[in-house]
């Protein structure tokens, strides 16, 4: 059994070479920041990339988990969760790798991580986070955090001013105080219809993934899988400023895809070129510049 | 046959989903009973609240025989600080209390107790008026066992 995790796994139709390749690519797009794990997380991730045998060595991707385990708890509790998320998916490479059908038992992991971690985020939005349901959180969230601030000058029709004068007005005051002449607080209806979108978009696209990763497989099921996840990664990576995890979304979505679904396959793989140019394109700041108000 | 419902698949496809149910119960149950944010910790709560590391912060207060005040989060102290904002628990507020303690004492500044407030930014439902609210009181005390404030 021991000696099997330091060996490259031997199948024929195992896991994809590119599901391998591709998480080795992640963990070098994102480097984990505590430079005693890093230097090592890196140097199996390039050594996967070189070398097939390490790449396909359970050992390999074992190691990898560990590290990122952690790096969780070195850093507890400010790790991101898509952390975790690699975490686990090193985990079910690595365990994946062990397994005379590597490949089937990597697309089953795949299914039930994908359904799990969807599901959590639903549970958080739809029920255990009052501000997100009645609007709140994008109401805000698009006018205060830097990261969306083109998105809504674009979309929301804000102009720079009105939103520095939003800004202003959601500074916090100590309980029970109230400004004598507040700032004033612009909302225009296109901003009101932007945040209601990406409440009740997310959300309904979050709870069609979840439910179709969780619930058994039919030959309906298995396109609509795909269709939604797709969907997911290519609309909310171009305005949410998390790659690491749209990145990991599609390589996952790639394990559960069958070896002869080959548009399939090419289209996971086009979702994560198309994350990394969202990451690297300022294309909102562009479109915010081109349309400055 | 589709690949969820090979059998062999089993323990080896089960466990790390199974690990993020774990982690992320522990994570919602952090959240309801010690303030963890929902945004950390495993649970996948991201983008679901206002209530992330960005609006919440720390107060550190210092009291001796002859100060009382509140000290500034010195770059050596802001990891700490954001560890302790994000989860106001007695783990991570004494671990902060401490380094303050290390701190003042580099400086020959003497220190009797360390009172720690960790509040974050609530915004009301329609108006999204903004107001900070206290979510822990932690006061370390130097020479005896920390006591804490609900």
């Amino acid at each position: 059994m021991w000696t099997r995790l330091l060996h490259p796994a031997h199948d024929a139709d195992g896991v994809p070479d590119s599901v391998l390749t591709l998480t080795a690519i992640i963990l070098l797009l994102r480097p984990l920041d505590v430079w005693w794990l890093a230097s090592f997380a890196l140097a199996a991730a390039c050594l996967s990339l070189v070398f097939r045998a390490v790449r396909r060595t359970p050992a390999t991707w074992l190691l990898l988990a560990v590290l990122v385990a952690a790096r969780i708890v070195a850093v507890w509790p400010l790790a991101d969760n898509h952390i975790y998320l690699l975490a686990y998916w090193c985990l079910a490479i690595g365990l994946a790798l062990t397994s005379p059908l590597s490949a089937a038992t990597l697309s089953a992991s795949s299914r039930w991580l994908l359904g799990a971690a969807f599901a959590m985020a639903v549970l958080w939005k739809a029920l255990l986070s009052p501000d997100y349901v009645d609007g709140r959180f994008f109401r805000v969230t698009l006018l205060t955090d830097d990261r969306f601030a083109d998105a809504s000058l674009v979309f929301g029709g804000l102009s720079r001013d009105q939103m520095a004068e939003n800004r202003a007005f959601l500074e916090p005051l100590p309980e029970g105080a109230a400004l004598l002449h507040p700032p004033p607080f612009v909302e225009p209806p296109r901003l009101r219809a932007f945040a209601a979108a990406a409440t009740w978009g997310g959300l309904a696209l979050e709870a069609l993934v979840a439910l179709l990763f969780l619930i058994p497989a039919s030959e309906r099921v298995q396109p609509a899988r795909h269709a939604a996840l797709l969907a997911f990664c290519a609309t909310t990576y171009a305005v949410a400023p998390v790659a690491g995890f749209g990145w990991l979304l599609a390589t996952m979505g790639l394990a559960h895809c069958r070896p002869s679904q080959r548009v399939l396959r090419g289209s996971y793989v086009g979702v994560f070129i198309l994350i990394l140019l969202y990451t690297e394109m300022p294309w909102t700041a562009v479109l915010a510049d081109l349309t400055a108000r | 046959m589709t690949p969820d419902a090979r059998p062999y698949a089993a323990w080896r496809s089960l466990l790390p989903a199974a690990l993020l149910v774990v982690v992320a119960g522990a994570q919602v149950a952090l959240a309801r009973t010690a303030a963890l944010s929902p945004w950390k910790g495993g649970g996948f709560g991201m983008f679901s609240t206002t209530d992330d590391s960005g609006r919440r912060h720390v107060r550190v207060f210092v009291s001796a025989h002859d100060r009382s005040e509140e000290v500034g989060i010195a770059p050596s102290l802001e990891d700490a600080a954001r560890r302790a904002a994000v989860l106001p628990a007695d783990r991570e507020l004494s671990r902060l209390a401490r380094r303050v303690v290390e701190r003042e004492g580099r400086y020959q500044r003497p220190v009797d107790t360390v009172r720690i407030e960790a509040w974050r930014i609530e915004y009301a439902p329609g108006t999204l008026a903004a107001t900070s609210r206290l979510i822990r009181d932690y006061v370390y005390r130097v020479d005896a066992t920390p006591a804490s404030r609900p």
